[in-house]
Order: structure tokens, then C-alpha cells, then sequence
């Protein structure tokens, strides 16, 4: 009788193999994924205050664009968490 | 291993409902036997079957049970990860046209200050004067592009 009791607990558990989901890692948009271009030098020897700050005025230019994409990351990271917590 | 678990799958639940009710009915019977002269002898066959059956539909009603909680568990998880994904594709589009029209007015804004540059600042008298009389130092404009390569020396070029 014991050995059917303890039988019969050890079989009640049968046997389950968890199939196991596992989400996909988000791509993230194309424009986030473009570098930032390198900033523009001033190129020859004698060069005119305002040629100078074209170039100082390009740069500024760049730096916004690329602080534009790290700020899209930062967004792209803090939805994608929150999506990712909420499928647990 | 795996097509011997598909085949025993494929046997309908009643078949192991039937099979534990007859266990049962067997280890009575086996009881009952013991109390009949002459016919006792077959007691031990009974209830050796009777145990093993009984052992044998025990499990595969638990496994289906387990089974059918596990496939609605992945069933939810699967609907999850499919709502993440196309909360992720959503939010991707969002952000990709934030990023784009960002930068277009970047882009934009910078060319107007260029242009204002050429237009505005290079026919005003004083700044002519100076343009004519004080090219920018060498010694700047080299500062000026070795602050703007900065990168390549954190990346072990430069």
C-alpha cells in the first residue's frame, strides 16, 4: 500500500518539458544606426574669419544631428525596456 | 524517443480515464477475491496488473494535464512576445520619423546660418576691413582642426 501511495505521488507529477519563447531582439530604426560624420576641418593656410565660422557653423550643425540620434537611442533603450518588462 | 511520446499522445484522454476506473475496479476485485475459496489463487495476478495500470493511467492523465497548462502558458507568452513586437515595430516608426524630421530642420537651420553668413555678415563694412586686413592665424586654424579630429586620438589614431 505505501509503495502504491508513494507511487502514485511520484507519477502525479508526471513529466513536463517547458518549451521555451524567447522574444526577438528589436531592431532598432535605420536613422538611429547612421554615424555621426566627422567634424569639418578648416582647410588652407590664409583663411577669412567668416570661411572660419561657416565651418564653426557646420559643426554646430553636425553636433545637433548627432546628439538628435543619441537622444533617439536613449528613447529606443527606454521603450524597448519597457516593452521587453511587460512581455514577462 | 520523442515518436513514442508523440504516439501515446495521440491516445484520446478517456482511454486513461477508463483504464484508472478499471485499475481501481481491479484492486476491489483483488480484495474481494481474497475472501473467495478457489478462486483466490488469481488475487495476486489482478491486483500485480490492477498497480500497474493504475500506476501507468495516473501518470498519463498528469502528463496531459501538465501538458495542456504548459501550451497555455506558451499560447499567453507567445500572444506577449507577438504584441511586443509590433509595439516595438510601432514605437520604431515613431521614432524614425522623429529622427529624420529632427534632423531635417538641423540641417536646414544650419544652411540658413551659412547662408545668412555669405548674404549678411560678409558685406557688413567692418567685417569686410577685418577679412582684408586679419587672415585667421595658422596657429588657430590648426587648433581649431585638432579640436575638431579630438576623436581620432580616443581611438588610438592620432
Amino acid at each position: 500500500m505505501k509503495f502504491i501511495i508513494l507511487s502514485l505521488a511520484l507519477v502525479l507529477t508526471a513529466c513536463s518539458t517547458p518549451v521555451p519563447v524567447k522574444p526577438k531582439f528589436p531592431e532598432a530604426p535605420q536613422a538611429l544606426k547612421e554615424r555621426c560624420e566627422q567634424l569639418r576641418k578648416i582647410e588652407g593656410d590664409k583663411v577669412a574669419i567668416t570661411e572660419m565660422l561657416k565651418v564653426v557653423i557646420h559643426n554646430y550643425t553636425l553636433y545637433y544631428e548627432c546628439s538628435t540620434k543619441v537622444e533617439g537611442w536613449q528613447e529606443w533603450y527606454e521603450t524597448q525596456k519597457k516593452i521587453y518588462e511587460n512581455v514577462k | 524517443m520523442w515518436q513514442v511520446q508523440w504516439m501515446l499522445g495521440l491516445i484520446p484522454e478517456w482511454v486513461w480515464t477508463t483504464l484508472l476506473v478499471g485499475s481501481i475496479v481491479g484492486l476491489l476485485s483483488a480484495w474481494l477475491l481474497k475472501r473467495i475459496p478457489f478462486v483466490s489463487q488469481y488475487r495476486f495476478p489482478i491486483q500485480a496488473v490492477s498497480v500497474a495500470s493504475l500506476l501507468v493511467s495516473v501518470w498519463f492523465i498528469s502528463a496531459n494535464s501538465t501538458n495542456a497548462v504548459w501550451e497555455a502558458k506558451i499560447k499567453d507568452l507567445e500572444d506577449k512576445v507577438k504584441q511586443a513586437e509590433e509595439a516595438a515595430n510601432t514605437k520604431n516608426v515613431e521614432i524614425q520619423e522623429k529622427i529624420v524630421t529632427k534632423t531635417k530642420v538641423i540641417k536646414e537651420k544650419g544652411k540658413t546660418q551659412i547662408e545668412y553668413v555669405d548674404r549678411v555678415v560678409t558685406q557688413d563694412k567692418e567685417v569686410i576691413k577685418y577679412i582684408e586686413q586679419c587672415p585667421v592665424p595658422k596657429a588657430i586654424i590648426d587648433a581649431h582642426n585638432a579640436a575638431a579630429e579630438m576623436n581620432k586620438a580616443a581611438e588610438g589614431k592620432k
